[in-house]
């Protein structure tokens, strides 16, 4: 039993935990909070994969930007406090697709293996990932800030209150 | 020296990708659903740089790959929420299983 | 004068097609119309049955259509046969049009009537033309629906309406024995001509067995026409209808319809022995059945109704006994002197209002020219010797005679007897003795109507000269020109049958006489006799109330467990599909709620299904 292999134990546990409780949770607000410690837990399991910069990424955008952009929504938003549960036929019948689904792709992943082979991700991660997005992958690097943009542009206006159309009505 | 098998990284994406579909199909709220959705993405983030590591191949590609998702994911949920926004504003809800204005 | 003798039927047809267009009319010179067309239709049938006594014929055809490499013909045909018959029914039909004009006088659908008397001679003319049995199968239902609408013209009294149905529905069992028998043929032969079937028949394409199921069936549809035992309880009912139509349609030409089809069949039955004396047998016992009926009878008309089945029951007997001719001639004289006597009883309904002898009598000095006119008929069906009744039925006696069918000569005779009997209480009960019930304002009907009495009156006399051992076989001769090989030999059997016959008829002559005249013998002096048999026959020996117990009751039954095999079964299986649909539908439709969740986990099964089947097949992965 080597440390990675309890870190990546603790670390899915977290996860998995997280998740489970999202399902399970009745209080919206508790929901949001229960997933940001799954999201705090992939950025371990990213790190565990040598992906230092995707593991940051991972806890700056998720567990900062999106968990806190899903709690402004829910305020936004008036809600019920409490989750009300969908019908239990639509339950059953959606998680027995899902278990299928769960079977079958755990049959066929469960014995995947590529063998293991020896390549220093973990050495100077950041730069090279760095040199990588502004040599080869600069154009859909340049493109994903296009979207952002529009992202950004796009929200403000679907969000706007739309004064004009209200004195219209008026 | 034995470390943690692939199998175990993709195990571990299936189970948080088939929670975050169930929340998405059964969850009335609608900001629930937005957050299992991005659930599903941190999952198939997972495996992204799981094979980054371990496949016959390894690289940066995968994880570089699953930046350009986290940026999306991150494009998605403010529109997400911002149509979200729109549509309280008119029905004063956010109850997914009251907005069935499709089947009209 | 041949090639134009298509025309003949079409001049009717015509006078249909005016009248109704001239139905509203109040006129009631419409029915000159009628009149005249029917008039040249007399004129150029008596045109082409000269010809044809000069020994010309004509058989003209055209293909109507094509069945593979069978032609279906249409056409007519004139034969020694059929001219006869076509002088026979265009007289009678002009004659009853005449009288019409007379008695249907103020009737509310006078043009109506008229324009149903057309049709019905059409059709009866188009049927006596035809060269082929499809196209006389057409006519023949053609003249079933000119008896339906006319026996049904008073449609307003609940009677007629029930006999216009019944007859519908009793000679189409007939209709469907013709039709069986036809088809059979084509089948067999594989035309419907006569004269290919005939050659077939003659050259024994044909096995015995399936000759004597033909002929039979072929039979079926003569018994309904004409009303022949067990199918002529339509006959009698049909009396509802106006009296000049009883005369046209139920005494001279329709009925007669089913003696013409055996007649014109007649190389089919001779091939069968057994057909034959079918045929035989079944006239016999109609000849005697009807005439026992006929003795106690109260309503006019349908005495000469059961007369009328009788009589048919003779020409059958005849054909059936091989006297081809004495079949044919009784045919004739039968059809003027029927037609007289029905004439002559519309002549009497229309003077005094009433159906029932027991309310007429002494009629003789106020009706001074339908009396004379009814008992020459009377004497002339009777038998009397010297009348045209008297040679006919002398000669169908010869025959079954000399063919050896000495049981059906004998009730032959008796029933010879019983019509005299009848014929002549008749007679005595409605012109003769006090009046019974109120004849005031009697008087004698308007020259139109006596006309084609005294015609009929001339033609019941002298129409038995056509054939006889005295003067000549006219009749005979002509007919032997035909396509029809007669089997000839000496039908004029022993002389003492003659004497046979005019005993019978005295006997019954005088035997009304002694009761109904003078009252030597009591009324009720049978009646009191044989209660019980007196019973059944005035009955009508129960036929109809058998007809009612079985086929009517049966196909009651029949229909219950068919509603309810409907109501359970089909309707049950109707149900359980719309039920199964509708739950589908509903199920789909709830599908349908117009949420994504919903779409989704439908997408989720999709997908799950595919990669079941990839995963079960060892598609991609493996």
């Amino acid at each position: 039993m080597t440390g990675e292999m309890i870190a990546f134990f603790l670390l899915a546990l977290t996860a998995i935990t997280g998740g489970v409780l999202l399902i399970n949770l009745t209080n919206v607000v508790h929901m949001v909070v229960a997933l940001i410690f799954t999201f705090i837990a992939i950025a371990g399991i990213y790190i565990t994969l040598s992906a230092e910069f995707v593991a940051v990424v991972q806890v700056l955008i998720y567990s900062g930007a999106i968990t806190i952009i899903m709690l402004f929504g829910i305020m936004l938003t008036r809600h019920q406090e409490k989750e009300k549960r969908a019908p239990r036929l639509k339950i059953i019948l959606t998680g027995l697709a899902i278990g299928l689904f769960f079977l079958i792709m755990y049959g066929k992943i469960k014995d995947l293996n590529f063998g293991q082979q020896d390549v220093e991700l973990h050495v100077d991660n950041t730069k090279k990932i760095g040199i990588e997005l502004y040599s080869h992958y600069v154009i859909p690097f340049e493109l994903t800030s296009v979207l952002l943009l529009v992202a950004l542009i796009g929200s403000i206006i679907l969000a706007k209150r739309d004064d004009d159309e209200k004195e219209a009505k008026k | 020296m034995s470390s943690v098998p692939l199998t175990a990284y993709l195990m571990l994406a299936l189970i948080l990708f088939c929670i975050g579909l169930f929340g998405a199909l059964t969850k009335r709220n609608a900001v629930i659903v937005l957050i299992s959705i991005e659930l599903m993405l941190n999952a198939v983030n997972i495996n992204l740089v799981a094979f980054a590591k371990y496949s016959i191949n390894p690289g940066l590609t995968g994880q570089i790959f699953s930046l350009f998702t986290i940026t999306v994911a991150a494009a998605e949920a403010a529109v997400g929420l911002a149509i979200l926004i729109a549509l309280y504003r008119n029905r004063q809800t956010v109850n997914v299983d009251e907005m069935d204005t499709m089947k009209r | 004068m041949l090639q134009m003798s298509w025309l003949i039927p079409l001049f009717p047809l015509l006078s249909f097609i005016l009248l109704l267009l001239f139905r509203k009319s109040k006129s009631e010179s419409t029915a000159w119309i009628g009149v005249l067309l029917t008039g040249i239709s007399l004129v150029m049938s008596v045109g082409v049955f000269l010809a044809v006594w000069q020994g010309e014929g004509i058989k003209t055809e055209g293909t109507w259509f094509q069945i593979g490499e069978r032609a279906i013909t249409m056409g007519f045909e004139v034969n020694p046969l059929n001219a006869l018959m076509l002088v026979i029914v265009s007289l009678v039909s002009f004659l009853v049009h005449l009288y019409s004009k007379g008695y249907m006088h103020g009737d509310e659908r006078f043009p109506v009537f008229f324009a149903y008397l057309g049709l019905f001679s059409f059709a009866m003319l188009g049927l006596v033309v035809s060269p082929n049995l499809l196209q006389l199968y057409m006519f023949w239902e053609l003249v079933g629906l000119g008896s339906f609408l006319l026996i049904g013209f008073y449609y307003f009294k609940p009677e007629a309406k029930a006999a216009a149905k019944k007859a519908f529905v009793m000679t189409r069992i007939g209709d469907v024995g013709l039709f069986i028998g036809m088809v059979l043929l084509f089948w067999q032969v594989g035309s419907f001509e006569y004269d290919e079937i005939f050659a077939s028949v003659k050259n024994g394409d044909i096995s015995s067995g399936m000759l004597t199921l033909t002929a039979l069936c072929i039979f079926v549809g003569a018994v309904g026409k004409s009303g022949q035992l067990p199918l002529h309880t339509w006959l009698p009912d049909a009396m509802e209808g106006p009296t000049p139509v009883s005369a046209l349609i139920h005494a001279a030409t329709m009925v007669a319809a089913g003696v013409y089809l055996v007649a014109a069949m007649y190389p089919l039955f001779q091939a069968s022995e057994a057909a034959l004396t079918v045929v035989a047998v079944v006239g016999g016992l109609t000849a005697i059945f009807a005439a026992s009926i006929g003795l106690m009878q109260k309503d006019i008309k349908r005495v000469l109704a059961y007369s009328t089945v009788s009589q048919l029951g003779y020409m059958m007997l005849a054909l059936g006994a091989s006297g081809y001719v004495a079949g044919i001639f009784h045919l004739t004289t039968h059809a003027f002197f029927k037609a007289l006597l029905f004439l002559a009883a519309g002549s009497v309904i229309h003077a005094v209002h009433t159906q029932n002898i027991e309310e007429m009598g002494g009629l003789w000095k106020k009706l001074r020219i339908t009396g004379p006119l009814f008992l020459i008929g009377a004497l002339a069906i009777s038998g009397v010797p010297l009348l045209s009744g008297f040679f006919s039925k002398d000669e169908i006696l010869a025959s079954t005679y000399a063919d050896g069918k000495y049981g059906l000569f004998w009730l032959a005779v008796i029933a010879a007897f019983m019509t005299a009997f009848y014929m002549f209480r008749l007679f005595f009960l409605v012109f003769t003795g006090e009046a019974r019930g109120n004849e005031k304002g009697v008087h004698e009907s308007p020259s139109v109507m006596t006309f084609p009495m005294i015609v009929l009156g001339v033609l019941a006399v002298v129409a038995g000269y056509l054939n006889t051992t005295w003067f000549g076989t006219f009749l005979s001769d002509y007919l032997a020109q035909g396509p029809v090989e007669l089997p000839h030999g000496d039908h004029h059997g022993p002389a003492w049958i003659p004497l046979v016959a005019t005993l019978a008829a005295a006997l019954g002559i005088g035997l009304a006489y002694l009761i109904y005249q003078k009252g030597t013998l009591s009324r009720d002096w049978i009646t009191r006799s044989f209660p019980s048999l007196a019973e059944v026959i005035y009955n009508k020996w129960y036929i109809d109330e058998g007809y009612d117990q079985t086929v009517v009751k049966g196909t009651r039954g029949l229909s219950k467990l068919g509603v309810l095999f409907d109501r359970y079964v089909v309707d049950g299986l109707v149900t359980a599909v719309t039920n199964g649909v509708q739950g589908l539908s509903k199920i789909g439709s709830r599908l349908q709620n117009g949420q994504v969740q919903s779409y989704g986990t439908a997408a989720i099964f999709g997908i799950v299904i595919l990669l079941l089947i990839v995963a079960l097949t060892g598609g991609y992965f493996s």
